[in-house]
């Protein structure tokens, strides 16, 4: 497009044009996926894979990512990467919450897309329960490779959208804020479980834990 | 087997209950108390309370002593000259299930000797509670928490003895116990709901993530305006 006159080459010189023509949607999404700035939500080994993508030998700055955004208000997308335990949930929900539209969600690793090996009593069962993700990238850890090509994909998902869409795609229902993104059935789904875990038994016969605390009654309501 | 074939390492593979044993509890010989100084006068000392001596793997020595009397024990392995027990590098617990007594291990290393001393106090289940150790050694603090937290041990005399691993207020019980459930006690839904109920800012003070008093350190020196003879009239006003 614009850049390149097809009878005469590229422009340059004196004789170039000053302006281009191109589409509104083509001109937003190049410059929204040419610099999409991550938050890294790094929270266990996949996280070194991440640090390793963004570091000279991968050089995720090739893509426009070389700034990994520490703060979620300046964030586009969302890496997460590691498992993560239910006390983190409201902290990864609350860092979604905060980030901007548009944006976009990895989940980085076996851990967050499923919980991975971790099927017990403290471990998010993938973290789309919690917030909306737009590519899961499968490893334990992913390669930096993978990541790239997650991100790629993003970018490929960013190249089709159309700012007709923009309110269905991207507007978001203050209700749903520090809420978990699936509910009842769907979590279910999404949570059953799966390996060695499907003989575990949620009674087991043995005595019963005493509570420490009156609030720790699990007959109590929450 | 043997006894000049035994080691440590035996005691391992054939864990802390052994069937059939003479003794059920893989004991050490009496003659193995005198390879330890620190054994051999805990028996002569407080003979009564020391409920028996092992040597796990490693020649690690074990004494496991009465829980009612733990916080004196410990209190003389640290301060008499002989022993100096000054460093706890661990505390933490075992449950073995099926009933058996819970156990709080304490891990010791005299810094002045260079000795290591393991010392266990068998907990029953229905009396989860022994003394705090943290009049000792002010490490403990946070591992008695955790043991608190994953085992329901009570410490008695622990300034701050709350949660500390799991959330303020999980509900589920005490997950390293052998009666927990793998999965947890609620369903997936539950667990989700509770978890994003959390409110993490009601738990925590400033001050805890100031531990050392780094947040002081940094400020910055006040900017002395008299020193810029450029900015005269503002440093006349100020
Ligand atoms: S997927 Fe594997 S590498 Fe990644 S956080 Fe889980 S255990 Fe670690």
């Amino acid at each position: 497009m614009g850049l390149i006159d097809r009878t005469r080459g590229i422009f340059v010189g004196p004789e170039a044009p000053t302006f281009l023509t191109t589409k509104l949607d083509f001109f937003v999404n190049w410059a929204r996926r040419n610099s999409l700035w991550p938050m890294p939500f790094g929270t266990a080994c996949c996280a070194i894979e991440m640090m390793a993508s963004a570091a000279s030998n991968y050089d995720l700055s090739r893509f426009g990512m070389e700034r990994m955004s520490f703060s979620p208000r300046q964030a586009d997308v969302l890496i997460c990467a590691g498992r993560v335990p239910y006390k983190l949930a409201p902290v990864l929900r609350r860092v979604w919450d905060q980030m901007p539209q548009p944006k976009w969600s990895i989940s980085m690793g076996a851990c967050a897309s499923s919980g991975g090996v971790f099927d017990v009593y403290s471990m998010v069962q993938g973290i789309d329960t919690i917030i909306p993700v737009d590519v899961y990238i499968p490893g334990c850890p992913p390669r930096p490779e993978a990541l790239i090509y997650g991100l790629m994909m993003i970018q490929e998902k960013i190249r089709q959208e159309s700012l007709n869409d923009h309110y269905a795609l991207r507007s978001e229902d203050p209700a749903t804020v520090a809420r978990p993104r699936a509910a009842g059935e769907e979590l279910v789904g999404l949570t059953g479980p799966f390996g060695n875990s499907t003989q575990q038994d949620r009674l087991s016969g043995l005595a019963v834990t005493p509570a420490a605390f009156p609030s720790d009654d699990p007959s109590s309501d929450f | 087997m043997s006894d000049e074939s035994r080691s440590g390492l035996d005691a391992v593979d054939e864990g802390v209950l052994v069937e059939g044993a003479a003794s059920p509890y893989n004991e050490a010989p009496p003659e193995a108390r005198n390879d330890h100084a620190s054994v051999a006068a805990l028996y002569q000392r407080f003979g009564g309370a020391v409920v028996r001596h092992q040597v796990n793997a490693g020649g690690q020595h074990v004494v496991f002593v009465d829980p009612s009397r733990s916080l004196e024990i410990l209190t003389w392995l640290r301060d008499d000259a002989e022993h100096r027990y000054d460093m706890c590098s661990d505390v933490t617990a075992v449950d073995y299930g099926a009933g058996r007594p819970v156990n709080v291990v304490y891990q010791l290393f005299s810094t002045t000797h260079k000795r290591a001393l393991r010392v266990r106090c068998e907990l029953p289940l229905d009396a989860l509670e022994i003394d705090s150790v943290m009049p000792l050694w002010k490490g403990v603090d946070w591992l008695e928490r955790e043991v608190f937290d994953l085992f329901g041990i009570t410490f008695r005399g622990h300034p701050d003895l709350r949660r500390i691993l799991m959330p303020h207020d999980y509900a589920e019980g005490y997950p390293l116990r052998k009666d927990f459930p793998l999965r947890g006690r609620f369903s997936r839904e539950e667990q989700t709901r509770r978890a994003l109920n959390q409110d993490p800012e009601r738990f925590y003070i400033p001050e805890e993530f100031e531990v050392g008093g780094a947040v002081q350190e940094v400020r910055l020196p006040p900017v002395n305006v008299t020193a810029a003879p450029d900015r005269g009239t503002t440093a006349g006003e100020s």
